[in-house]
């Protein structure tokens, strides 16, 4: 008996041992059905392709798509695709890049597809700096998800507790009185800052016309615009104290989650796209929670900056190259294709026009979280406040170092100043 | 007739060892000769060329000498701790004094099949820094205030490294002492009982001397497993660790080669680490004795 | 006399009771949060977020069976195709493993031949090799090969594996002298000693390493994921790993996920914990 299952076991690892894998995707089986490799890092992204490939194979019927989606963790996807495309082999035909990690494929022979064809005719009706960061020398490669705005989060009922009004917070003045006054009725604080990433920091510099590097590439890090960003984040943590440390250093952890949740903060700096982040895990704040415009530095400020973001881009490895790209620009680059990222991903489409269509004024799951009666029209307000951000061959060692060193620094351990952190990291990538 | 016989036994370590060449020239040699080629390059796609010893310069920096100094300060803790205590706990748990030794030997075991990812999960839920987290409540009985543990500073980092590895090795440890011994004759201890040994006595004399090669073992590849640790530090951290209080030589591979992309300046970092563990490694079995003459 | 023994027995009787009661207590606070974890795989995935590792999380309230159904029966999860690979692959891997290094630890003890000592200088070598620089010559190699997203690509370059010839080196070196002479003197050939005679002492390294072999595949994890390219292929702490996501974890699959993913190793070892147990006594040499 015991040998049996020995012999059975040998011989299903043996039909294994070969054939396993299903190797490499073959194109153009039958009758015009062309496989297309995708891989990503995100179970969503891969749910809206695959609505993408249902709308275009409608629409196309001699040229059928399949769509072969892989989803792998974030690290490892992006390992695997830096192993594919710098030996050269084994890269998929479409592919998300985290737009931290876009630059490591722009080096040397870039072995991505432009796109310039496609997104010419279109972008004007387009936010173009988020065209612009999956973008080097004329050439466009990656399409972006979203705008990505940064927008204030604000807990309506600890503001009501404090008598403040979230229309009424126009200024980054405004919102350190607000924090005061929050401050001295409740408590708590009005917002966390934080040390180990970059969304509160880099935000605040992009409204004020800066960041960390310039148009050329030069670092500016350590700026005077930038030294006082985040000397403020250092007064309103140390000197006002209306702002706290987020706990374990950023707003993607669990406990960050849980305390937020539990009404510990009256506020949080954060792109548009961490609305999923309150409807799945701070469930408790449903109905307490109003989206607004950032503050503004001066009068006639701007009140946004375009944050984080996914470029997908096409692979000069694919097997179909211009149905690969013909399909990308499908998805991303259509209107339907915008409808279809706020509909199904909950995100701020980076082509404006869609703004203003009814479909986007559907109820779904944000809506109905959010106190907010239209929150494109608060988008629409804030549209052309938004600067491109400059993304260079350096920017992987940058945010690493404004993640783990800067911020850090100059804000929990104190152990340098805003201007000697800054000017001290600036000083390393020169 | 003889001669054949006698050559063909010449030929038998060989055939011992055949897998182990075979191995060694294609799936070791081959790489590492290439990772030293592109240790002197700069790697990018379709536009590598060599560039000296550029890369090896670079490695003059404050994150270098961070990741090299945690390196040596975990391994040097983790030795301390890590050798002694499971192997204490490894003769309580062979003696026949012990009461429930499987299930205890079970009990160590475990953590180490605990996957990463959940690891993770477990020392952020259980060191967050709220005062309500498990271990900020358990200090909180002796007065201690809550401490944001994963962001505090140096001293927390490393107190956290070394609980996640004692956690999750201590088990596997006391599994290789427990098999060297078994290998330790009964008669030995009887003929030691007779003689009006205590148990201290016991252990100096007979023990530790015939517990000798796997203590090697174990504080050999303790000193590999102390350089090359990258998961503790990755589930805590994931990398980005503020002030680099968690930087492992492995983990600043990993930042330059994967996340900045630099295959070259990886291949460097992983060839210095390579001379540097190796050079500890034979001190410490000229220690040992171990290139004295075989008896 | 008799008070003599009673003293002896009173005396293991309390280091009997104090030696439980520390094993005791050490192996609760190990256990707990593995508890705590499993518990939280009765509950909804964000109650983790908001009860997290506290003290109230032990209590046996609000549990359900949600968790479990979705790895097994929805059409979307792989988790059985990554379930099978790993066990599949840990299996082969230990076996194959195992048997070339013990042969190779054996040489490299028992015999004394040139190249010796190089040989057994880059094993000690290979095992602080950081496989992160390895990765993209080791790829082209399995390109070339042509044998990507294959069981085979995953085994092969660790056919050996050098911390397990290391140990069992060391383990042959406490194997009885006199056994392999009279065997030779009996004309039994090299091999034959090895498999008939040595094999069965060296029970309690087999144990040993088996069950650390077993580990190290369980949780191998980069070669496995830049060689394997299609999901269903995928071993276990990949997949589970997919489940993190930037825009948050999903925490309901990961945690039960996990929970049942322990389980295979855990029955590897308790069939070769009695590797332990037996108590071999080496010393057999009678005269």
């Amino acid at each position: 008996m015991k040998k049996l299952i020995i012999l059975l076991i040998l011989v299903f690892f043996a039909a294994n041992l070969f054939a396993a894998g299903e190797t490499e995707t073959e194109t153009a089986t039958d009758e015009g059905v062309n496989q297309i490799s995708f891989w990503t890092f995100q179970e969503l992204h891969l749910q809206f392709y695959e609505d993408a490939v249902i709308r275009w194979n409608a629409a196309n019927p001699n040229r059928q798509i399949e769509l072969v989606g892989e989803v792998y963790a974030y690290d490892d996807m992006h390992n695997k695709l830096l192993i594919a495309i710098q030996s050269g082999v084994g890269a998929p035909d479409i592919v998300d890049i985290e737009i931290s990690k876009f630059p490591n494929f722009l080096k040397g022979e870039i072995r991505l597809a432009e796109m310039n064809e496609y997104v010419n005719p279109v972008k004007s009706q387009f936010i173009e700096s988020r065209l612009d960061i999956y973008a080097k020398n004329g050439k466009y490669y990656g399409l972006p998800f979203h705008v990505g705005a940064a927008v204030m989060y604000y807990n309506t009922e600890i503001l009501a507790a404090a008598g403040v009004d979230p229309y009424s917070i126009d200024t980054w003045d405004d919102y350190v009185q607000a924090g005061l006054a929050v401050k001295e009725a409740t408590g708590k604080p009005m917002t966390t800052v934080e040390t180990t990433d970059q969304w509160t920091f880099w935000p605040m510099i992009c409204q004020r016309d800066s960041d960390f590097f310039d148009a050329q590439g030069n670092v500016i890090l350590d700026n005077a615009t930038n030294i006082s960003v985040l000397e403020f984040l250092y007064d309103m943590v140390y000197k006002y104290e209306i702002a706290v440390p987020a706990p374990d250093g950023f707003h993607h952890s669990e406990q960050y989650w849980g305390a937020m949740n539990n009404g510990d903060y009256a506020s949080i700096l954060m792109p548009m796209w961490y609305m999923g982040r309150f409807t799945d895990y701070m469930t408790d704040l449903s109905g307490k929670m109003i989206i607004m415009p950032l503050p503004r530095w001066e009068p006639g400020g701007k009140r946004s900056a375009g944050m984080g973001g996914t470029g997908t881009v096409v692979t000069t490895q694919a097997a179909n190259l211009d149905l690969a790209r013909e399909f990308l620009a499908f998805a991303k680059l259509s209107r339907e294709g915008n409808i279809k990222l706020w509909e199904l991903l909950g995100f701020d489409p980076p082509r404006w026009d869609v703004w203003s269509d009814p479909a986007l004024q559907e109820p779904n799951k944000f809506t109905e979280f959010f106190l907010n009666d239209d929150l494109f029209a608060t988008l629409l307000e804030i549209k052309d406040e938004i600067n491109p951000v400059s993304i260079t061959a350096q920017t992987p060692d940058l945010t690493d170092l404004i993640r783990h060193t800067v911020m850090f620094q100059a804000l929990q351990t104190r152990e340098k100043t805003p201007e000697q952190a800054l000017t001290d990291a600036a000083n390393e990538l020169r | 007739m003889k001669n054949l016989k006698s050559n063909l036994n010449k030929l038998n370590p060989y055939i011992f060892v055949l897998p182990l060449i075979i191995t060694i020239l294609v799936f070791y040699l081959y790489p590492v000769i290439s990772t030293i080629i592109m240790s002197f390059q700069n790697v990018v796609p379709g536009e590598t060329e060599f560039i000296g010893l550029k890369n090896y310069e670079k490695l003059g920096n404050q994150h270098f000498f961070a990741a090299v100094k945690n390196s040596f300060i975990y391994t040097i803790i983790t030795i301390a701790i890590l050798i002694p205590f499971p192997l204490i706990i490894a003769v309580f748990l062979n003696s026949d004094n012990c009461p429930g030794k499987k299930y205890f030997r079970a009990a160590f075991f475990i953590p180490s099949l605990v996957s990463v990812v959940v690891t993770g999960i477990i020392i952020r839920l259980s060191f967050a820094a709220s005062d309500k987290s498990i271990v900020n409540a358990m200090i909180g009985w002796i007065g201690i205030p809550p401490q944001s543990w994963t962001v505090e500073g140096p001293y927390h980092a490393m107190f956290l490294l070394v609980l996640i590895a004692t956690w999750r090795w201590t088990g596997i440890n006391i599994i290789y002492f427990l098999s060297g011994l078994q290998n330790i004759p009964k008669e030995l201890y009887e003929a030691a009982d007779i003689d009006g040994a205590n148990g201290i006595q016991k252990f100096l004399v007979i023990t530790l001397p015939m517990l000798k090669p796997i203590i090697i073992f174990v504080t050999t590849i303790s000193i590999f497993g102390g350089f090359s640790m990258f998961e503790e530090s990755y589930i805590i951290w994931q990398g980005n660790s503020p002030n680099n209080v968690g930087l492992t030589m492995v983990g600043y591979i990993y930042r330059k080669g994967f996340q900045s992309g630099d295959f070259g300046m990886g291949s460097a970092i992983g060839l210095v680490l390579l001379v540097i563990v190796l050079s500890i490694s034979l001190i410490q079995l000229r220690f040992w004795g171990f290139y004295k003459k075989e008896k | 006399m008799l008070e003599i023994k009673l003293r002896k027995k009173t005396k293991t009787t309390l280091s009997k009771v104090i030696l439980f009661g520390a094993f005791f207590i050490i192996t609760t606070v190990i256990l707990f949060p593995l508890f705590s974890l499993i518990l939280s795989s009765f509950r909804p995935g964000r109650d983790l977020m908001r009860f997290g590792i506290t003290f109230a999380s032990i209590q046996p309230t609000g549990l359900m069976f949600d968790n479990y159904p979705p790895l097994f029966f929805t059409g979307e999860s792989n988790y059985l195709f990554w379930l099978q690979n790993s066990v599949l692959l840990v299996l082969f891997q230990t076996v194959i493993s195992i048997f070339f290094s013990s042969l190779v630890g054996y040489g490299l003890a028992i015999y004394k031949f040139k190249g010796k000592k190089l040989l057994f200088a880059i094993v000690l070598v290979m095992m602080i090799t950081p496989i992160q620089i390895l990765i993209l010559p080791l790829y082209k190699i399995m390109i070339s090969l042509k044998i990507m997203n294959t069981y085979l690509a995953i085994i092969l370059p660790f056919i050996i594996s050098p911390f397990a010839v290391f140990f069992f080196r060391q383990y042959s070196l406490g194997l009885p002298r006199a056994l392999l002479d009279a065997a030779r003197i009996d004309g039994v050939s090299e091999i034959g000693i090895y498999f008939r005679i040595m094999t069965p002492l060296l029970k309690p390294a087999f144990g040993a390493m088996a069950i650390l072999e077993s580990l190290r595949s369980w949780n191998s994890y980069l070669w496995p994921l830049i060689v394997l390219r299609t999901s269903k292929m995928f071993t276990l702490p990949i997949g589970l790993n997919a489940l993190i996501t930037p825009y948050g974890n999903n925490y309901d699959l990961l945690i039960s996920g996990s929970v049942v993913a322990t389980v295979p190793i855990i029955v590897i070892f308790i069939i070769f914990q009695k590797y332990f147990i037996s108590g071999l006594s080496v010393g057999s040499v009678k005269g």
